[in-house]
């Protein structure tokens, strides 16, 4: 079965040759330029690479925008253990897909994204840990993965480069969203339950089986060869002065034409709806989530605000992942609300007691208001239990799960109210549940 | 060492630990500073997980969990401000949203850290309208333990206990979110020496000890402290008193010997303070008085010195040492030669169970009982105190005066046999295998007239016709004396040693 | 577990500084010879990776790809998160429960499919979905979906 390629509408450098099936391959990649980025770098000291990452401003790209060349300073440079990189796909953010598309389309960008980072940090050992559902992606990692052995790029002395040893391995998680955040990512990669691990100790001195480890998202990595390649000026000069570059934001839910594009961070997100269609069936527009469920849904009003982190944080909410999901006038926001708190009560890794009984008490409340079931108090609760979840857990997926509610209650109280108040739901036209 | 800042106060503080760590080492946790906590145990890995411990931490904008957080020198930390009372009102109505709270019929009631933070960190009412996720009411995990999973509040202090200590790691948590169920592996059960510390460090009444289970409500115990008597390491134990009765052991914390463990022998071996026991005194098969066999036995050993027969006596390892002083003093004066010493032995594990199996061998060694394993006799007397030893090793001697606790084969070949005290009903110390000596106190009174081994020593040396035997026996004098006279005693007497013991050279 | 299993799992320790590492992995080549992972496969990867079954056992009740019940020999799954939803995932998964007569979460009688739903599988751009297996099936509609669970042997 040949999946549906979706292959970004709009394109810049990142994805430029992704519609390009040769692109895929070694050879594809290599016509395109490929591998030029890591033999530069080889040529430089690796701090150098690190200091032009780290000056180039590339943010994370997987969720939490954390500077990455910050990040890998973090990694010990005198040590006698193995340091170990880690590049995150397990992709599960609802309403996130762009991962998906670098391993299918573009695995070698990713791949020379982790060997210029091995080269910066001193890493020998690579894990490109990718979801299990995305089993057809994988595959396609594996066999790009197989063609640099072939070819001599990566084991021992790597591109010729005496020294430099690099193994990488795919490995598949198995149908757990907390894997995606980092530590939850490392026990999994370590053969046990997802469940993250409490900081400190942090990954850059104690990560993957106990070895210094720095984790990023790959489409991160994937920025990280033009960078090297076309300079740190070239990369600051796309996207805003503090998120620079590009990212492939996904566009999903009630627009005509959904998909991925390519666009500089801080394209306004009216600009963005615009490629994507516009909303289906000429209906106006009711909110929109910007980054993954997990961040808090802008109302229709805040249209014109640019897509990047420091503009979001000023609306209460954030980029995240770029995954955003549009929705008309005809939906429920208590549905919304069900939807997605049932998502965090089930993936909730059950350890931090307000993550593990929160999820489900807000998941329970939202269900019973869009019954008709709701009472007034419910809302109060449902009110004060964000602020018992966030910021006060093991990681960050209990403020994932407190946001978005968060956010419906604070833009969209109404609709909760009017269930309340009429029993019923009162959007016959809503989506199902 | 670095000073921190608690409410105000400035305290020094062991380098390089975390909060909670370094405050329970200088004994303040629960005491002085008010830091609850359900999933950290001083002696198990942290977890991290139940967040009840978070603090402020001056300069951080975020809560703290003083479990994992590393002490700095000049942290301010504040324990009762009302962000830190927020959430800890948050934490409890999480963890009660799901709770029974069938407290009228959980054996926890009373000793339950939910019951206490909620009185005092919780909210007045519930606010939950939902039915509680289901789970199992009371089934047995093992031999030993019941679980009542719906009252688990997952902090996973067993499943890191079995993990990390014990090292069967029988026990998991299954599933993820509010499915999560502490389980064990199907068919098969938490079984191991040491299973029973999981109902200790248990801080609900999810794990019960099968044997607790329903006997008595723990508020009409009284924790009395003792230690074991089952090998030679000597476990620090609290007794559970009620109605003169001992109800259950309890370890009690000693970082020299126990840490907080002990093991499920160990445990269980509260029954041997009621079960079995020896109470009456006899001479050959028929019921004789106290005083009656006293005098029987003062003169088998006159007659036995007068005409030249050989005396020999037999020490106990689970006699405490100014019982054993006393004994050998009497050897001494009836020129009789060192003591014996037989002990019992069997496994030994690489935690606490040591492969002799009583309480005072190495005190016993030490006050120059002489170990033997082959036969006492022949002789005209043997004098012996406890039962380790099998009937036939007497064979030979004319004369077996037997003081013990409890019943044996032996009661039956003794010619005079007389009660003593048992450990549990009175005062006296112990030196365990590393040489630590440790002072035990009485937990109950003797339920039928019975004396201390010294004191029917000293009796018998009276009657033997013996000097300086006269008056009542006084274990701390006697330990005075004992401190005195053997060297290896020497600063550890009865009367200065605390609850933690000692270690003598 | 089968030699070759065994034999398949021990040829990915190397990929790991600890053994345990290839526990996923293990699970995985030991599901497919059932469908799942019982009992006694279950401590035979106890035995493998020398660690307690129940750490096993927790480890497979965490994930939601693996078994430790009889399956269907296809697993029909659609996505019922947000973007999906908003696409009509939900109508599309109570017209295949009614047309397969079984509920998500449950196996025809037949023993032909397990249906059932996930959480978003990162196709939001192409929704609504179904995964069947390891296959994505995207851009649907509810006769699609039918007609491709209809296929199925
Ligand atoms: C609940 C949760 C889920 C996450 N899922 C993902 C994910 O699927 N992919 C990802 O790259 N990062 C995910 N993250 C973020 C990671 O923890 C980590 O920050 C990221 O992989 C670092 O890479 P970056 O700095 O390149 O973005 C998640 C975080 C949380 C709290
Ligand atoms: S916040 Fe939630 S997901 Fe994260 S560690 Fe705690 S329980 Fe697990
Ligand atoms: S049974 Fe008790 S000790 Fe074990 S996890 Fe539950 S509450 Fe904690
Ligand atoms: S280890 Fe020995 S001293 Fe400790 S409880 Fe067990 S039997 Fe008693
Ligand atoms: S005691 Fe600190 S989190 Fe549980
Ligand atoms: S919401 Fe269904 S694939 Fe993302």
């Amino acid at each position: 079965m040949t999946p549906v390629i979706t292959t970004p509408y709009v394109t810049n450098y990142l994805t430029e040759h992704f519609a390009d099936d040769g692109y895929r391959t070694l050879k594809g990649y290599e016509a395109k330029g490929g591998y030029q980025a890591i033999r530069k770098a080889l040529r430089m000291e690796p701090d150098d690479v690190a200091a032009a990452v780290k000056e180039s401003g590339l943010r994370g790209r997987g969720g939490a925008g954390f500077s990455c060349g910050l990040k890998w300073s973090f990694m010990p440079k005198e040590t006698d253990q193995m340091k170990v990189l880690i590049a995150n796909a397990d992709e599960s953010e609802p309403g996130s897909f762009k991962d998906r598309i670098i391993l299918e389309r573009g695995p070698h960008v990713m791949l020379e994204g982790i060997l210029i980072a091995a080269w910066a940090t001193g890493s020998s050992r690579a894990y490109i840990y990718v979801r299990g559902e995305y089993a057809h992606p994988a595959d396609c990692a594996e066999r790009a993965i197989e063609e640099l052995y072939r070819a001599g790029y990566l084991g021992r002395n790597c591109f010729g480069k005496k020294g430099f040893d690099v193994d990488i391995y795919v490995h598949r998680g198995a149908g757990a969203y907390i894997c995606g955040e980092e530590t939850g990512l490392l026990e999994s990669l370590e053969g046990k339950k997802g469940q993250p691990r409490k900081k400190p100790p942090f990954p850059a001195q104690y990560g993957a089986f106990g070895l210094p480890s720095t984790v990023n998202n790959i489409e991160t990595f994937a920025h990280v060869p033009f960078i090297i390649d076309r300079g740190v000026d070239w990369f600051r000069g796309i996207g805003t002065e503090k998120s620079t570059g590009t990212t492939i934001f996904g566009v999903s839910g009630h627009v005509e034409r959904p998909g991925l594009f390519e666009l500089p961070l801080g394209t306004p997100l009216r600009e963005i709806l615009g490629h994507a269609g516009g909303v289906r069936h000429g209906r106006a527009l009711k909110g929109v989530i910007p980054g993954g469920v997990s961040m808090p849904i802008l109302p229709a009003s805040d249209l014109d605000v640019p897509m990047a982190d420091e503009f979001l944080a000023e609306r209460g909410t954030h980029l995240g992942t770029g995954g955003m999901v549009v929705m008309d006038e005809t939906t429920c926001m208590v549905r919304v609300a069900c939807v997605v708190s049932y998502f965090f009560r089930d993936e909730s890794c059950g350890q931090c007691t307000q993550c593990r009984e929160g999820t489900g008490w807000m998941n329970r409340i939202c269900q019973r208001i869009e019954e008709g079931r709701g009472v007034p108090a419910d809302l109060e609760v449902l009110g004060d239990l964000p602020g018992m979840l966030e910021g006060q857990t093991i990681c960050a997926f209990a403020d994932a799960a407190a946001w978005p509610i968060g956010g419906l209650l604070r833009h969209f109280r109404d609709d909760f109210e009017a269930h309340i108040r009429e029993r019923k739901c009162p959007f016959p036209e809503s989506f199902e549940l | 060492m670095p000073k921190i800042t608690v409410d105000g106060t400035e305290y020094e503080v062991p380098e390089g630990k975390m909060m909670l760590q370094a405050l329970d080492d200088l004994g303040l946790l629960l005491t002085e500073i008010d830091i609850p906590h359900y999933c950290w145990h001083p002696k198990l890995s942290i977890d991290g997980s139940c967040r009840m411990c978070q603090v402020e931490v001056e300069g951080t904008p975020k809560l703290q969990i003083a479990c994992n957080t590393p002490v700095r020198d000049g942290m301010v930390i504040r324990t009762n401000t009302e962000q830190v009372r927020t959430a800890q009102r948050g934490v409890m109505e999480l963890l009660l949203i799901n709770h029974p709270l069938d407290c009228p019929i959980c054996d926890q009631a009373g000793e339950c850290k939910l019951q206490d933070f909620a009185v005092r960190y919780g909210l007045e009412h519930a606010r939950t309208r939902d039915p509680r996720r289901p789970a199992k009411k009371g089934t047995p995990l093992g031999p030993t333990i019941m679980l009542d999973q719906e009252r688990c509040i997952l902090c996973r202090r067993c499943v890191r206990f079995c993990r990390e200590i014990p090292k069967t790691g029988e026990i998991g948590v299954f599933a993820r979110g509010d499915h999560s169920l502490l389980e064990v592996f199907s068919g098969m059960e938490l079984d191991n020496p040491y299973s029973m510390n999981v109902a200790d460090i248990c801080p609900v009444g999810a794990l019960t000890t099968r044997d607790f289970r329903f006997k008595i409500r723990v508020w009409f115990l009284e924790d009395r402290e003792t230690v074991c008597n089952q090998c030679a390491n000597g476990c620090n134990l609290y007794a559970s008193v009620a109605y003169n009765k001992v109800y259950r052991y309890l370890p009690r914390r000693n970082d020299g010997v126990n840490e907080t463990w002990i093991c499920d022998y160990g445990r269980m071996s509260y029954r041997t303070i009621r079960e079995n026991r020896l109470d009456e005194p006899r001479l050959g098969r028929s019921t004789a008085t106290y005083s009656a066999a006293i005098r029987r036995a003062g003169e088998g050993l006159r007659q036995a010195r007068d005409s030249g027969g050989r005396i020999v006596g037999v020490g106990s390892a689970f006699a405490a040492n100014e019982d054993l002083f006393v004994l050998r003093q009497l050897l001494d004066g009836l020129s009789a030669g060192p003591g014996l010493l037989v002990v019992p032995t069997g496994k030994a594990d690489e935690l606490l169970i040591k492969e002799e199996k009583a309480p005072n061998a190495a005190g016993a060694r030490l006050l120059g009982f002489e170990e033997s394993s082959g036969p006492v006799g022949p002789a005209a007397v043997a004098l012996v105190l406890g039962h380790a030893l099998p009937a036939e090793a007497f064979e030979g001697v004319e004369t077996l005066i037997l003081i013990d606790t409890h019943r044996s084969p032996l009661v039956e070949r003794a010619d005079v046999v007389l009660p003593a005290r048992y450990f549990a009903e009175k005062v006296g110390t112990f030196v365990n295998h590393a040489r630590r000596i440790q002072r035990f106190l009485p937990v109950v009174e003797p339920v039928f007239e019975c004396e201390p081994e010294g004191q029917v020593l000293q009796r018998i040396a009276v009657a033997a016709g013996l000097d300086g035997f006269s008056g009542t026996y006084d274990p701390f004098e006697i330990s005075k004396r004992l401190a005195e006279e053997a060297t290896a005693f020497a600063g550890a007497e009865l009367g200065t040693l605390d609850d933690q013991g000692q270690e003598i050279p | 577990m089968t030699p070759e299993t065994r034999k398949k799992i021990e040829t990915l320790f190397e990929r790991y500084p600890r053994k345990r590492g290839a526990l996923l992995p293990a699970i995985y080549l030991t599901q497919a010879e059932k469908g799942y992972v019982d009992r006694e496969a279950a401590q035979d990867l106890a035995e493998l990776f020398e660690i307690p079954p129940v750490a096993v056992w927790e480890v497979l009740s965490f994930y939601n790809m693996f078994y430790t019940e009889p399956q269907g020999r296809h697993h029909v799954y659609v996505c019922t998160n947000l973007s999906c939803s908003l696409r009509g995932a939900r109508t599309m998964l109570k017209s295949l429960e009614a047309h397969l007569g079984v509920k998500a979460g449950q196996t025809t009688s037949d023993g032909r499919v397990t249906l059932g739903h996930e959480e978003c599988l990162g196709s939001c751009g192409t929704a609504p979905m179904l995964r069947v297996n390891s296959d994505y099936h995207e851009n649907l509609d509810t006769d699609e979906a039918k007609r491709i669970v209809d296929s199925l042997e």
